[in-house]
């Protein structure tokens, strides 16, 4: 359960985060919708810790992250694993190493038990022969399943993803929002997902935020989110013919 | 542009508290150690080696044309490029020159991680991304580096040696008797500090650099534009001081 209260955050004079407060259950995906430039990473990165956000609080379980220390923080983050947008694979290392990276650092596993895993790993996301290519020899959609493959790889409780499917087709988009789904599911996370992919939202948005102009407008899900008054979010929606045809239809 | 000075200090001072933190494993740091000494410092042997070759003959060449009072005794030519080699060539001039090479390859690597959100992502695993990218770099370049002011100055004598033999501008054995005159063991310890010091500079100023990278591919540039100026800079005055300190 991750705990939002208050979170504030400006760069300058630009509010980019003003008073968001919310909260996020584990076992579902929850997701932070909203335009290009709504501060949906900003958010997300403040929500990691990445960020420092100038007022307000996050908790995790309870756990006030602001108010950890460098070990506790560190201590934390083996718990965490985050899907970035850019898949953020390591270039020096291939496909299984960068699997392999967390449990280097946080078990004492032999290097036949770590590979085990990694494969597991890598076949839960269908790239099971990518093993030994480098993340440069990789489609845009296989690194981001790498990327998950390396998030889940010691069994996480809170996953986060920064748009999971941007610059990816259609199709390869749906499997990946099935695969954070299915995984959601199966590890009991608490997962919360940035996006602002019309396809996904009405796929897997469970507990769905809409961020506009850095405020938290409108909270429900995928089956409340064509009954809202709210303009920005209706403009948010239309945008897509799909979502536009249901909408007009009801 | 004083208080920007100041805060790039602070940040550069919390950042080594950062690297300096003890290793979360030894056995990765130690693997790191090997594959950064190998890519810092093994592979700018050639390049050290080349330009100390060139810089020895050169050296001879520019001593005796300059030396051609029949009361000098030949044998100082070989004494001039001795002393020349070990108290600033070797020591400075191949820093400087190493801080074109290992500072932008410091700052492009880390620089390039820090745009692709890959020291976010080793962040949020819980890794101490400074430490486990810049401590490896930084020991091995300030460790290993008067390996290579040692052989720098060895080729630089070599050089010179080659210059002599070819040209025979001066006696062969007047050139031996000048390198062996006065020696001072003091300034080899003197030059493999400075080498170690200069190296230290580089290595860490770049890391900094490259970890604070900012703004796409345009601010990997500048960061190792930035690296290699203030690396530059901080050479010669260091130098300055060094030498005040060390030998007067």
């Amino acid at each position: 359960m991750i705990k939002v209260e208050h979170l504030t955050k400006s760069f300058g004079t630009l509010k980019v985060l003003d008073d968001i407060s919310i909260d996020y259950r584990p076992g579902i995906c929850n997701m932070v919708i909203g335009a290009s430039g709504s501060g949906k990473t900003v958010f997300l990165k403040t929500l990691i810790g990445l960020i420092a956000p100038d007022a307000g609080s996050v908790s995790f379980n309870g756990q006030d992250i602001m108010s950890m220390s460098f070990e506790e923080k560190k201590r934390m983050r083996q718990h965490i694993g985050v899907l970035f947008q850019s898949s953020a694979l390591f270039d020096f290392a291939t496909v299984l190493e960068n699997v392999m990276f967390p449990m280097d650092f946080f078990t004492d596993w032999s290097r036949a038990e770590k590979k085990e895993r990694a494969e597991y790993c890598l076949e839960r996301v269908n790239v099971r022969d990518a093993g030994s290519k480098y993340p440069s020899e990789l489609s845009g959609g296989m690194q981001k399943r790498v990327g998950i493959a390396r998030a889940i790889a010691l069994e996480p409780k809170y996953l986060f993803c920064d748009e999971p499917n941007s610059g990816l087709d259609p199709y390869t988009s749906i499997l990946i929002d099935q695969l954070v789904s299915e995984l959601t599911k199966e590890y009991g996370m608490t997962t919360v997902i940035n996006t602002h992919d019309m396809n996904s939202i009405l796929e897997i948005g469970d507990n769905i935020g809409f961020l506009y102009g850095g405020k938290m407008l409108w909270k429900g899900d995928r089956h409340t989110i064509f009954h809202t008054d709210c303009e920005e979010l209706r403009r948010f929606v239309c945008a897509n013919s799909l979502a536009r045809n249901i909408m007009e239809q009801r | 542009m004083i208080r920007k000075f100041l805060e790039n200090t602070g940040r550069y001072a919390l950042f080594l508290k950062t690297v300096f933190r003890k290793p979360e494993k030894w056995a990765i740091f130690w693997k790191q150690f090997v594959t950064e000494t190998d890519k810092l410092i093994l592979s700018s042997i050639l390049l050290v080696a080349v330009i100390s070759v060139f810089i020895g003959g050169v050296l001879v060449i520019q001593t005796a044309s300059n030396m051609q009072n029949p009361l000098l005794d030949r044998m100082y030519v070989g004494y001039m490029v001795r002393e020349s080699l070990v108290l600033e060539f070797c020591s400075t001039m191949v820093a400087l020159i190493l801080a074109g090479k290992m500072g932008s390859n410091i700052a492009s690597e880390l620089g390039s991680m820090r745009i692709t959100e890959q020291i976010d992502a080793m962040e949020m695993m819980g890794v101490n991304s400074a430490g486990y990218l810049a401590l490896p770099k930084i020991l091995a370049a300030t460790l290993f580096s008067p390996f290579l002011m040692l052989l720098s100055f060895v080729l630089g004598i070599a050089g010179g040696w080659i210059v002599v033999n070819l040209t025979s501008i001066i006696p062969l054995a007047k050139y031996i008797a000048g390198l062996k005159y006065c020696f001072n063991g003091f300034y080899i310890f003197y030059s493999c500090f400075k080498m170690s010091l200069f190296c230290f500079l580089i290595s860490s100023i770049s890391a900094f650099n490259g970890y604070n990278a900012k703004g796409g591919s345009l601010g990997v540039g500048y960061s190792g534009t930035k690296s290699i100026v203030t690396s530059c800079i901080l050479i010669l005055m260091f130098d300055l001081i060094v030498t005040q300190v060390m030998l007067y």
